[in-house]
């Protein structure tokens, strides 16, 4: 645990994200990008890889044929990972509740660590996500699967 | 205006003169012309012949009542700036037409697989049509009016004894 714990350290001084969206989810980060809410201040950056991400975001509705790249890229990052799921799509399939085309709860495919909820969520409710892993990321296992199969039950 | 829709009239004439059908001119670089499914083939090659040589789009009307659909080809000329659509009927049971991917090539390509998707209609000649969006799809093909989508919704991702599910099906 010690061991973990001390990898997991690393997390709390800067989060490395990769950005996983579809449709109009990038809507919901562009302003945490530019300098009005600017994310690198509280060491929120973005990589272009997902095998250098601590954090995956995953954003707006996933079709049936986007999730399975998703689940690549989610099994691409190395622990200890976490994964933050932005808007109603993600929770519920938002205004897509009825397509044939797309997945309606995310967690049923990737284990999701913390919803966000709003179409598009706030910045600000984004930034208090990641304080949240900022603050409690020493409680939570490294192994981000196991996490949310335990919180699935 | 007579003289300004010379030239539409012009690929009007040189179509009807080969494939003895009426076309019309809708108006101002608008031309439409409606044939037979048999004929669509030579007529395409007919029309990149005389400058047609982009394929803007083909689409897909579904008339379950008539039992048809109905095929529309957008085809563009740079050198006459005419956008000509041409339209043809198939058996809505047997959606079968011969691909015009020989003609415009991976243009073509495209707008078939998605129709063979969406639509089911079969585009013969042509050697790939796997699906562009619906990997692992084992339903009908969902552009159908007859599709029943919203109770495909319901019985592929809702439960109906789940509580905060059950409305979804009032």
């Amino acid at each position: 645990m010690v061991e973990q714990a001390t990898k997991m350290k690393r997390l709390i001084n800067a989060i490395w994200i990769f950005n996983w969206f579809n449709s109009c989810g990038f809507c919901e980060l562009i302003p945490l990008v530019g300098s009005r809410w600017d994310m690198e201040r509280f060491g929120m950056i973005i990589t272009g890889t997902p095998r250098h991400a601590d954090v995956l975001f995953i954003a707006g509705y996933q079709t049936l044929k986007s999730i399975k790249r998703a689940q690549v890229i989610y099994e691409q990052m190395p622990d200890p990972k976490a994964v933050i799921a932005l808007g109603a799509c993600t929770m519920s399939g938002g205004m897509y509740w009825d397509s044939y085309n797309t997945i309606k709860r995310l967690a049923d495919y990737i284990p999701v660590n913390i919803y966000i909820p709003g179409c598009p969520p706030r910045p600000e409710a984004v930034f208090e996500a990641c304080m949240k892993i900022f603050h409690h990321v020493g409680a939570v296992p490294p192994h981000g699967r196991k996490f949310a199969k335990a919180h699935r039950g | 205006m007579a003289e300004s829709l010379h030239k539409e009239s012009k690929v009007i004439e040189d179509i009807s003169a080969k494939f003895k059908i009426a076309g019309k001119v809708q108006r101002e670089r608008r031309v439409w012309v409606t044939i037979d499914k048999d004929e669509l083939i030579a007529l395409c090659n007919f029309a990149k012949g005389l400058g047609f040589e982009h394929l803007s789009a083909i689409s897909v009307t579904d008339w379950p009542e008539e039992g048809t659909f109905e095929l529309t080809y957008h085809l563009w000329s740079y050198s006459e700036r005419i956008l000509l659509t041409i339209k043809t009927k198939l058996d809505r049971a047997n959606p079968a037409v011969g691909s015009v991917v020989p003609i415009w090539k991976e243009n073509a390509q495209i707008h078939e697989r998605e129709l063979h998707e969406l639509f089911g209609v079969e585009f013969e000649g042509n050697e790939d049509l796997t699906p562009l969006f619906l990997e692992d799809w084992d339903g009908p093909p969902p552009f159908r009016k007859d599709f029943d989508w919203k109770e495909y919704v319901r019985q592929q991702y809702y439960d109906q004894a789940n509580e905060r599910e059950r409305a979804y099906y009032d």
